[in-house]
């Protein structure tokens, strides 16, 4: 969406939703289902409104009544198959179009939605009074797939006792999924939500609970919950469980819930809760918005941080003891999380996903503001440089992240990112990746706006957009008002220029409107005669994901005399800048030397070129651009940045420098650095890493015992016994890390054979022989696992003569130990667990390790057995990461297909997410390398699972495309036959024509793609186009589609396309798609429309309902259901549009094919020009066994396929 | 007393006296095997005077166990009564008294002793009746305190009431305190875990042999968030043992330094620590004035219209 210069927001639906009742009534475990109801109070926008369109997913409806008035309605759901389970189409760019196209043509934000129902006659009919119209809907959910979570521990006992419980969950706007709703983020309503649960049970959710009620036979109790603040439905959630209940000490408002037996570990993990709530009310002068804050903690949580207004669902994983430190900061970042998104994206809720970026900004950049707070200021830069090199690394290898997005009439042409392989429009077919480093840089460019403003400015927009909006969400009764709690990209520019009157547009423009960030190369000279620093600054823009950058940088250069900040101004062509230096290179005096904090030290300055007063120079050393910066400066200049320069980001900058320069000095500077305790730990863990690099390429010349070995006995040995580690005592943390940190860099060290040295194994070795944590207050098991940690770090490949299987009896000595420590250390984890079982985590990578080294036999059956249901999660993602090891290493199909099942079956929502995303990060083949076990059967499979098996969940979704797109790329797999149809021939033209699926158009085919190649839209118009009727229509012509069937070979004929297409109706609002298909018009309604109708009526009809629009069909649909679940039927020339047009466009087609024979080479362009109606083939195979195939092909050239293709009814434009 | 196991055992294998005598080797031994041939010798002329040619030797080995049965019984009696009558010699008496005690006509006795057919026995060889060795000789022993008579009897050997000076200098190397505990702590381990693997199933990292590296099988639970959250028992001990015994004794003595806890995770690890302290009797406290409507009791029904 456009930033529209009208501040307004216009509402895409002609109705406004003012209130919603949502009852659910049971909550059956047992079966896992759900019934209820939901009441939404609307207010049309228009006269006779006659549709009302809203978002339901997957459940049953028994009933619709508008007003009282039973109302016919109609049931789609295009993303359930994305495209036609007959058609052989395999390649990714047309999946993605037709996903993107799907998605489309339910969103809510353009005022789509699953369901239509029709407003009964007798109330549209009364005129123009506007009246308020009540819509009732009777639902149940069926062991639901998607939207709400039941986790039913198989034990004895009650449900209670059990600890069975249920959540809502989802991503993005998923509401849908659990209760028919409009699921947009822009329509805000007030909320009454009843739940009735079992007595013994506590339903949580959003607003206020206002009573608890028992039902007549005392069993059970209804929890009332009024939220009287505009929400929208995306932020409504529910929790019901025999939750343990907590109410702050310090905010009694403040409520948290476990799981029984958690109680204890709830109470230390939320005792700082108060805190982050002080902090953020402080910074934003602004009270917590809601009357109340409940968290709630559940197991096989979907991610690990969930808000919904005045809620927030949490794993239960983040629950700790005192004894644990590791997670202590970990959960508190959640916490911060999660209170910061309760400020922006549930009370100020987003226009558009246009907006998206602005809530996420804002509350990461709060959140950020916390971390500094509370860790430090050290901490918050570090995580700031972490954030800034995540971002720049993706999008240095995958391209662009595009924060605001904008489309101009969905025409592929401005697809704003034609490097991704998804479509970024909606976001749900957005990479979950891709989505990260998205909320990541958006906060990263709200820092970048407060260097620009203030923090304080920053703040004061803030609190006017929380005033606006409290103020806007009292207004009961004027639900117009309600807008002004939906922030967009527009209106937080406005405030800011309003509130700091500076003019941030090139900054937006360069990061916001545009993708990519910024790549600079440095070098400088030293010019003695005229005493300046000459300094270059290159830039690389053309390759992906960089973009060109004009402006103000800052370079700071440490000079004898202190420190100076320059600010150049980047130009088109200026590369070279001459900064004066302030000081005559000298070091006869014996002088300290100032640094940028004013701080004076004593320099060995003996390492110095003796002609530069230079130490060392920083370019962009506060961030203030999304760059990587990659300078060359001499090894001892880095040296001095990292002993001296007191900002934690050059510290780690010079470490990563320092790797390429193994020497003597480098060794020095990082030995120090590791044994200065007033520098920050972090720092120092790096260094041990940078040490031991340095180290292993210094290995011939080393000098002395293995690196960091006597730093460590030094630190944490005995005075008297230096082989003995000290009892533990972790009370100092940054002790605690170090120690933790330095075996497992120690064992990175390799000698001139490149075996880790025998020293260092057995150093390892005793410190865990001789490690005692009894006299320890905190628990040493994270501790413990990294020194396992250590020994897979220690393992080099086997070294064997020949092939021989690897036995006991031929075990290596080192590995014999090892292995006696790691069988010790799982066995003992089975009697006594550690915190999160993470000594089982690291023995499960140290095994994989030794497997893979070759030093035992290779075996998945027990990373198998870890990887079931039923064990700790974090236990679970580690076998699966050595499953998905295991797959690459070993090619074995037995094991992914192992790992697919998986996907498909397990009960844990994050478990099936983890499984892809492994996958995608250790493929076992990709695109560019052939692999047996790359074959038609796993295409097939994967399609399956992208295009239906995942309609359940949009991020497993799009973590299916990835991996189909790491595994077989945009195109056509390679391992799949040729279609046999490789020349179609157009009748009407009188050509051959190479067949649009196997000859990929180049370039542009794109996300934002509404039409694919021979795709015909049928447009119902000014009419109401029954949807069934047109489906219906194909019926009068089945001989002809038997006749095809007959002569086309079976098993695979080429798809020209089918799509589900969205057509924009400027006369009215009605707005209608239809599946349609060249070759399969029949099956095409029947996949969508039908599928889901034939349900519904089927249901209608057991319950004897009133009739709808759809009752008279089912017959005759079911009986073409199963008479043409084969392919071919030919298409109806059935269109209510003029036949002049259907007829131009159909020449228009022919003509193109025409192109395609011929001028293939030019076809894109040519096409572009000639043909509005876009038509896109797929894929990009410039194979030449293709062009030869094609040439063969001749035999098929009589498929009806392209005259079919002449007398489709098209309606594009 | 004799073994009777070793006594009867000689006798039986002996039948002549020489080979007896060689198995017995030690002096207790063949002092008590000494007695028990001239008992025997007695049994035989006994039988021999009540005309018998020959006897089995079981049964004479029978006849010579209740002889000694009966002749023990009646020292025992006899110096039981002796005693009850704060003597510490037995009487003739005593030894009459005994006899009626066990059903025997004492009077008969001195008839019995002048018979005419009597044999004369030779007198037992002398043995020097074995010496009890001494258990330990520790100390000195103690004489009488003047106070106390010298008939009393005397202290018993002193290593039963004193403390035994035995006393062996305790390891106070730290580097083998540290070394025998981990060893300890590991060999511990290692058999507990061998025998849960033994009792259970295992899974096994060689396919060649099962038993070299046995690990319990992993087994799923159906809560397994409590067992990875909860800490185990034996950390709750651990836990209120240093709780209460403070961190600061170190047996190395010194501590690590510095706990200067600047901008990181550390500054906010002390909260935690205070915070549980803190919040829970606050709670406790103001339980009854905070008014959360999770806490309202759950209310009756109330007979409403349906909707």
């Amino acid at each position: 969406m456009n930033r529209k210069k009208d501040k307004g927001f216009e509402s895409p639906r002609p109705f406004k939703l003012t209130h919603q009742v949502v009852c659910i009534n049971n909550i059956n475990f047992q079966k896992r289902s759900v019934i209820g109801f939901v009441e939404l109070t609307i207010f049309p926008t228009v006269v006779n409104l006659n549709r009302i369109k809203l978002n339901s997913k997957q459940s049953r409806i028994y009933r619709v009544r508008v007003n009282e008035l039973e109302a016919p309605f109609l049931y789609n759901d295009p993303t359930l198959e994305v495209c036609h389970h007959e058609s052989k189409q395999r390649n990714l760019n047309y999946f993605s179009s037709a996903y993107t196209a799907a998605v489309s043509a339910v969103d809510p934000d353009a005022g789509h939605g699953e369901l239509v129902i029709k407003v009964p006659s007798e109330l549209w009919k009364q005129g123009d009074d506007l009246k308020v119209l009540k819509v009732y809907i009777e639902f149940s959910l069926d062991q639901p797939k998607g939207g709400l979570h039941f986790v039913v521990p198989d034990v004895e006992g009650s449900m209670a006792e059990r600890a069975a419980h249920v959540f809502s969950f989802g991503y993005q706007n998923s509401t849908r999924f659990w209760f028919p709703c409009v699921d947009s983020y822009s329509e805000l309503c007030t909320w009454k939500l009843e739940f009735t649960v079992d007595a013994s049970m506590v339903a949580v959710s959003g607003g206020d609970l206002v009573e608890t009620v028992y039902t007549h036979d005392m069993r059970k109790k209804t929890f009332h919950y009024v939220l009287p603040i505009p929400t929208a439905a995306p932020n409504i959630s529910l929790a019901v469980g025999p939750f343990e209940v907590l109410v702050d000490p310090y905010m009694h408002e403040v409520t948290h819930f476990c799981l029984p037996q958690l109680l204890p570990l709830l109470k230390h993990s939320m005792s700082y809760l108060h805190e982050i709530f002080e902090f953020y009310e402080e910074i934003l002068t602004c009270r917590y918005p809601y009357a109340c804050f409940k968290t709630v903690f559940v197991d096989e949580a979907y991610v690990q941080v969930s808000t919904y207004a005045s809620m927030s669902i949490f794993s239960t994983n983040l629950l700790h003891s005192a004894t644990i430190i590791d997670q202590t900061p970990q959960t508190r970042r959640c916490l911060a999380q999660a209170l910061a998104q309760q400020f922006f994206g549930c009370f100020i809720s987003r226009m558009s996903w246009a907006d998206e970026w602005v809530l996420k900004g804002i509350s990461g950049y709060i959140y950020g503001l916390y971390l500094k707070k509370t860790f430090g200021v050290n901490e918050y830069r570090h995580w700031i440089k972490e954030e800034l090199d995540k971002i720049v690394d993706y999008e240095l290898k995958m391209g662009g992240v595009l924060l605001h997005p904008t489309f101009s009439g969905g025409k592929d042409k401005d697809n704003p990112t034609p490097h991704l392989h998804f479509s970024i429009k909606h976001p749900h077919t957005l990479s979950w990746e891709y989505y990260k480093m998205f909320q990541c840089k958006a906060h990263l460019v709200m820092r970048l706006i407060e260097n620009r403003i203030s923090m304080e400015f920053m703040l004061q927009v803030f609190n006017k957009l929380l005033s606006l909006a409290s103020t806007a969400s009292s207004q009961k009764y004027q639900s117009q008002m309600w807008s002004q709690m939906l922030l967009s990209t527009h209106a937080f520019l406005k405030s800011i220029s309003n509130v700091s009157g500076k003019d941030i547009g090139p900054l937006i423009k360069q990061w916001v409107d545009q993708s990519a960030v910024v790549k600079f190369f440095g070098s400088f000279a030293f010019n003695r005669k005229r005493n300046v620093l000459e300094l270059e600054i290159r830039q690389e823009y053309s390759s992906p994901g960089t973009q060109k950058y004009v402006g103000p940088i800052k370079v700071t250069v440490q000079e004898l005399d202190g420190s100076f900040n320059h600010t150049l101004q980047i130009e088109e062509n200026s590369l070279k800048h001459d900064i004066p230096c302030h000081s005559k290179s000298r070091r006869n005096k014996k002088k300290k030397i100032p640094l940028m904090n004013g701080e004076e030290v004593d320099m060995d300055l003996s390492a110095m070129d003796a002609d530069s007063p230079l130490l060392w120079i920083r370019i962009d050393p506060d961030m203030s651009i999304l760059r990587k910066v990659e300078f060359g400066q001499a090894d001892f200049m880095w040296q001095y940045q990292l002993r001296y320069e007191r900002d934690v980001v050059a510290q780690e900058e010079s470490i990563s420098a320092l790797e390429k320069f193994p020497t003597p000095a480098s060794r020095l500077a990082l030995t120090d650095i590791l044994e200065q305790e007033q520098c920050f730990y972090k720092v120092r863990m790096e260094a041990c890493f940078c040490l031991a690099q340095i180290a292993n390429a210094m290995a011939n010349t080393w000098q002395g015992p293995p690196a960091m070995k006597s730093l460590f006995t030094r630190m944490f040995c005995c005075k008297s016994c230096p082989n003995i580690v000290k009892t533990n005592n972790f009370s100092n943390f940054q002790s605690y890390f170090l120690q933790k940190t330095m075996p497992v860099a120690m064992a990175l060290l390799r000698d001139v054979q490149n075996l880790c040295p025998k020293d260092v194994l057995n150093f390892i070795l005793d410190l865990i022989k001789y490690n005692d944590n009894r006299k320890n207050k905190f628990s040493d098991n994270y501790y413990r696992a990294d020194l396992i940690r250590a020994l897979t770090n220690s393992l080099t490949p086997v070294i064997s003569i020949s092939n021989e299987v690897r036995t006991v009896d031929n075990l290596n000595g080192d590995v014999r130990l090892i292995l006696e420590e790691i069988t010790r250390f799982l066995n003992m984890e089975k009697l006594l667990p550690s915190f999160r079982n993470t000594i089982t985590v690291s023995c499960l990578r140290v095994i994989r390790q030794l497997q893979k080294n070759g030093h035992i036999p290779s075996d998945a059956s027990l990373f198998k057995s870890y990887a079931e249901y039923g064990h700790f999660v974090d236990v679970r993602v580690a076998a699966v990461e050595a499953l998905v090891d295991y797959t690459t290493v070993e090619r074995s199909s037995a094991e992914l297909q192992w790992l697919l099942s998986m996907v498909q079956d397990d009960p844990s929502h994050y478990i099936r997410h983890e499984i892809l995303g492994l996958l995608c990060k250790n493929p076992p083949f990709t695109k560019t390398a052939d692999s047996a076990l790359c074959n038609e059967a796993l295409v097939d499979q994967l399609w399956k699972l992208m295009n239906s098996g995942t309609a359940h969940d949009w991020r497993l979704r799009c973590d299916a495309v990835n991996l189909y797109y790491t595994l077989f790329g945009l195109t056509r797999p390679s391992c799949l036959p040729l279609p046999e149809l490789g020349l179609v021939l157009n009748l009407k033209e009188k050509k051959a024509v190479l067949n649009p699926t196997i000859k990929p158009e180049l370039g542009g085919a794109g996300a934002g793609g509404v039409d694919t190649p021979a795709s015909i839209g049928i447009h119902g118009v000014d009419e109401d186009p029954d949807p069934v009727s047109l489906g219906v229509c194909g019926v009068g012509q089945p001989p002809q589609g038997l006749k095809r069937k007959a002569d086309t070979p079976l098993g695979s004929p080429p798809e020209p396309g089918q799509v589900l297409q969205q057509q924009e109706d400027d006369g009215r609002g009605a707005r209608f798609k239809i599946r349609f298909n060249t070759m399969e018009d029949e099956d095409i309604d029947m996949e969508t429309v039908h599928d889901s109708q034939a349900f519904i009526h089927h249901h209608l009809n057991l319950l004897e309902r009133p009739s709808t629009p759809g009752k008279e069909p089912p017959l005759v649909e079911q009986a073409m259901l199963s008479m043409l679940s084969t392919p071919a039927t030919p298409a109806p020339s059935f269109s209510k549009e003029p036949s002049s047009l259907s007829s131009k466009h159909g020449s228009e087609h022919g003509h193109h094919h025409h192109h395609h024979h011929h001028e293939h080479k030019k076809k894109k362009k040519k096409h572009k020009h000639k043909h509005k109606h876009k038509h896109k083939h797929e894929g990009k195979d410039k194979d030449k066994d293709r062009d030869r195939e094609r040439d063969n092909s001749h035999a098929y050239s009589n498929s009806p396929a392209s005259g079919r293709s002449l007398r489709s009814p098209s309606l594009s434009d | 007393m004799a073994d009777p196991a070793v006594t009867s055992g000689g006798a039986l294998s002996a039948g002549g006296r020489g080979s007896g005598s060689k198995a017995a080797s030690s002096p207790a031994e063949n002092y008590f095997l000494s007695r028990r041939r001239t008992l025997q010798v007695v049994v035989s002329a006994l039988l021999t005077e009540s005309g018998f040619d020959s006897a089995e030797k079981a049964a004479v080995e029978t006849l010579t166990e209740m002889i000694q049965s009966f002749l023990t019984e009646t020292g025992r009696c006899a110096k039981a009564y002796c005693e009850h009558t704060a003597r510490s010699v037995p009487t003739l008496s005593d030894a009459v008294i005994s006899l009626v005690e066990m059903g025997f006509n004492a009077d008969t006795l001195p008839a019995y002793a002048k018979r005419s057919q009597r044999m004369v026995i030779t007198a037992p060889p002398v043995t020097n009746p074995p010496v009890t060795p001494k258990a330990l000789s520790a100390g000195q022993k103690r004489t009488h305190p003047p106070y106390i008579p010298s008939h009393f009897p005397e202290f018993p050997d002193p290593h039963t009431y004193i403390k035994t000076p035995t006393f062996r200098e305790p390891v106070s190397d730290y580097q083998v305190v540290r070394e025998k505990a981990a060893s300890q702590r590991r060999d511990v381990e290692r058999a507990l875990t061998r025998f849960m693997a033994k009792t259970g199933e295992t899974q096994s990292l060689f396919k060649d042999d099962v038993s070299a590296f046995p690990l319990i099988a992993a087994r799923p639970s159906s809560i397994p968030y409590l067992g990875a959250l909860l800490p185990s028992e034996l950390e709750l001990q651990t836990l209120e043992e240093t709780d209460s015994s403070e961190q600061d004794d170190q047996t190395d003595g010194e501590t690590a330094a510095g706990n200067a806890i600047a901008d990181d995770p550390g500054a906010d690890k002390e909260n935690p620590l205070l915070a549980p302290g803190g919040a829970v009797p606050s709670v406790k406290a103001s339980e009854d004035v905070i008014d959360n409507p999770y806490l309202r009791p759950v209310k009756k029904p109330k007979v409403r219209r349906k909707k």
